[in-house]
């Protein structure tokens, strides 16, 4: 490994190759699984995932991270569909439900950062207290009748690719671009590689953790809103347990949980390969307990190939 | 009479650096020997190869007349020889008998026995201090009762060697006073003590006998107090000065002014003026205060009070803004404070000085990475390639891309905490003449060292440290191993 850059491209193309392998077996055994309609099918499902991942990645790289995400989604749900149906105009209650989130991100971040707490038991917190606040607020009832005008912008296809998949594919880039070509991508690797050097060498260590859960906290938001206008309703208890599909998505994608390294690309696929499983045991009708079993084992392999390649290029982890 | 603790012909390299030149060490059964020397000369090395924390290379060990093998911690214990280390090793949470027994459990049956525990201490503890409560939590100890708790340990597993290794250096002169009675009840006991201190009016106090070591050897062994401590001194600190040739670049144009900068203990009421051009050492003992005061300067850490003043204003805390008033802190811990291990040499450069590095919020990637190279061919990076991971290179080359970092900051007063600290010979004579060259660009440089050597040949004045203040400065031809051996040595 003759370059940190080389070596992440080395370590996204392992994880492009397990996809394949994946759809590779898949293919085999059924044959609907490679037409296009699945395949698009298979992006769809998995782009409210690909969304919070793109976050969590974020977060996690900067040496935290974040179990709130999915009360976070459904408390903006909540926020933005009670604005639609009480009139709010449309880009005006996405634009509301987008802020909340980022303030969702603002207070996680700002326990973390200002009041030194760690970042597991913040968000652990957070998990509560805003899938709480969305419950009080519907008293547990979901949100129906959302406009049409909202519901198209998520429903539709531009040159027949679902808009959420643009969307995410959008954001994907913005994140690529800020993790790779800016300052705080830059401030992300070095608080999560070694906090305290970083604050020697100047880093602005508080703003960029805010900065890391802000914007977990929007793309929570963004999320949400790509699953109330696909559902057409908004439910309180929606989100439950997309934390944990983030930040395996992530780790298949060589996150590192211990801060520094991670990938967007890597998170992206990590998120096809957890689509692309459920999908095609679907496919062929497994049941779904099996599909939770195979998720696990896929999680767990990747990570043993992942210590394993690691070592054998020499790379310290510890 | 057969010595207690006979160590003879103990060599010990680290890599190709020699550290122990076959040192002897004899210590007679109930006897307080001091074990001296600067920081360097081998101490900690030779007690961690008795306490089997490192293994010779060769050398041999008899305890009591009898050839013992201590190639593990569990052998020193078994053959009568405890640690106590300057950073006591104890569980904060747990009682002190548990502590005392830790590893050791008194049971009953399955059970760990509580309560013979806790007598057991109670009985090992009336003759040291019996004021200390047994069933109370460690972390509510004073430190020089923690202390008396490890001895106490000591005596559990039957120790009849004791290495305290800077035992003093959090204790008030009253605790002191306490300790040198414990010293004395074990050496009543026939329990031998190795002490470990850098402060003389103490081991004139506690020690009978005194091993001096000084860059790996045996320099002698004399008694104590019969020695003058003058020339105790001497024997620690008199090696042939290689001064090679010094230049100075100061000027009269202040840079850096420091006044009255505290920080409890560590750093009181310090003041000095920095000069455009001039180089600064900062030498003193370990703990004296050196390092606290280059990270209270940085911004790292913050001050009780204090004012840093770069070109007459005052600078306000945090290491951003000190950074932006142009002062870059290149510190001794490289691993934990200075590199981020993952990243490429570009990024560790660039990290204080992105925005320089941007435009319309994109890092240009190619300008830091020509930058980087044009900056590390200057200093002569091995190997000559600023995309691989900083973690990659060895420790004198991650020195150079820290320093790199500042140059590209656009820094002008560099603070330097042990720069050659683990570093290599050649890479050493670069980084001295990096530091003469920024001198010579009219930078202002302030180092701390440990290496007396190194204070010399670089600095043009010299502050020295005791105790938290500063002791003296010296001035040109002034500065000598001796008046800093003499400032720095809390001799009162």
């Amino acid at each position: 490994m003759n370059s940190i850059f080389k070596s992440i491209k080395f370590r996204d193309a392992g994880t492009l190759i397990g996809l394949i392998l994946i759809s590779v077996v898949f293919a085999s055994l059924s044959p609907t699984f490679l037409t296009a309609p699945n395949l698009l099918n298979i992006l769809q499902q998995s782009s409210i995932n690909a969304c919070i991942a793109l976050g969590m990645t974020l977060v996690i790289i900067s040496g935290g991270i974040d179990l709130s995400v999915g009360p976070v989604a459904a408390l903006t749900a909540i926020l933005g569909a009670a604005m639609m149906v009480a009139g709010v105009p449309i880009p005006v209650a996405i634009l509301g439900a987008l802020a909340a989130g980022a303030a969702c991100g603002f207070v996680n971040g700002a326990l973390i950062a200002w009041g030194g707490l760690q970042p597991f038991i913040v968000t652990l917190g957070g998990l509560s207290l805003y899938r709480a606040l969305a419950l009080i607020y519907t008293g547990g009832q979901p949100i129906f009748g959302l406009p049409d005008g909202f519901r198209a912008l998520t429903n539709g296809t531009l040159a027949s690719v679902p808009t959420p998949v643009i969307i995410v594919a959008v954001l994907a880039v913005l994140a690529w671009v800020i993790l790779n070509k800016t300052p705080l991508g830059e401030y992300f690797m070095a608080i999560g590689g070694n906090p305290e050097a970083a604050r020697i060498a100047g880093v602005p260590v508080v703003l960029t953790k805010l900065a890391a859960y802000m914007i977990s906290g929007f793309m929570a938001a963004v999320a949400a809103m790509i699953l109330i206008g696909r559902l057409g309703a908004a439910e309180p208890t929606m989100g439950t347990l997309w934390e944990l599909d983030a930040i395996a998505a992530s780790a298949i994608g060589g996150a590192s949980l211990m801060g520094g390294r991670g990938s967007i690309p890597g998170t992206l696929i990590g998120c096809i390969i957890l689509g692309t499983l459920r999908n095609g045991l679907t496919l062929l009708n497994v049941q779904a307990f099996y599909q939770l079993l195979a998720t696990g084992i896929i999680i767990i392999v990747a990570m043993l190939i992942d210590k394993f390649a690691s070592g054998a290029g020499g790379g310290k982890q510890g | 009479m057969t010595p207690r603790l006979s160590l003879t012909d103990v060599q010990k390299s680290f890599g190709v650096t020699k550290v122990l030149h076959g040192v002897a060490l004899t210590v007679q059964p109930g006897e307080v020997h001091g074990l001296l020397g600067e920081n360097g000369a081998g101490k900690s090395t030779l007690l961690n190869i008795l306490c089997g924390v490192l293994s010779s290379d060769t050398g041999r060990i008899e305890i009591d007349g009898r050839a013992v093998t201590i190639s593990s911690p569990r052998d020193a214990t078994d053959a009568g020889i405890a640690m106590i280390h300057q950073e006591l090793q104890q569980v904060p949470e747990l009682t002190v008998a548990q502590n005392i027994f830790l590893g050791h459990a008194l049971r009953k049956g399955v059970f760990v026995d509580r309560a013979r525990q806790e007598a057991e201490a109670k009985r090992l503890l009336a003759s040291l201090d019996p004021g200390i409560d047994v069933t109370a939590p460690v972390r509510t100890l004073r430190v020089a009762q923690r202390q008396i708790v490890e001895i106490a340990k000591a005596l559990r597993a039957n120790a009849r060697i004791i290495a305290m290794d800077e035992p003093t250096s959090s204790l008030t002169p009253a605790e002191f006073e306490k300790l040198l009675a414990v010293i004395g009840r074990l050496s009543a006991q026939g329990v031998s003590v190795i002490y470990v201190s850098h402060k003389m009016d103490e081991v004139f106090r506690v020690c009978q006998t005194a091993t001096i070591l000084r860059d790996g050897r045996l320099i002698s062994q004399v008694p104590i107090p019969a020695t003058p401590v003058s020339q105790v001194i001497e024997l620690m600190v008199g090696r042939e000065l290689a001064k090679s040739a010094h230049h100075s670049f100061a000027t009269d144009r202040t840079v850096l002014k420091v006044s009255g900068l505290s920080r409890g203990r560590a750093v009181q009421d310090a003041g000095f003026e920095l000069h455009a051009g001039e180089v600064l050492g900062i030498a003193g003992l370990v703990g004296s205060g050196r390092t606290e005061l280059m990270r209270l300067i940085a911004g790292v850490d913050s001050a009780d009070k204090g004012v840093v003043e770069v070109a007459g204003a005052a600078i306000a805390a945090g290491p951003r803004a000190r950074i932006k008033a142009g002062l870059g802190l290149v510190p001794e811990e490289r691993k934990r404070d200075g590199i981020v291990r993952h990243r490429p040499v570009t990024s560790n450069i660039g990290l204080p000085a992105m925005r320089r590095f941007s435009r319309l919020g994109l890092i240009r990637k190619g300008v830091l990475k020509a930058r980087s190279e044009e900056l590390m061919k200057e200093v002569n990076l091995r190997p000559f390639d600023v995309s691989r991971p900083i973690g990659s290179f060895s420790g004198g080359n991650q020195q150079k891309a820290i320093i790199g970092r500042w140059l590209a900051a656009g820094t002008a007063i560099f603070l330097f905490d042990e720069p050659t600290r683990g570093i290599d010979v050649g890479a050493k004579a670069e980084i001295y003449d990096l530091i003469e060259r920024l001198a010579k660009e009219g930078k202002a440089v302030l180092f701390v060292s440990s290496e007396l050597p190194e204070v010399i040949r670089l600095a043009d004045r010299v502050l020295v440290m005791r105790e938290g203040k500063i002791s003296a400065t010296l001035g040109p031809g002034e500065i000598t191993e001796a008046n800093i051996a003499r400032n720095a040595i809390p001799s009162s």
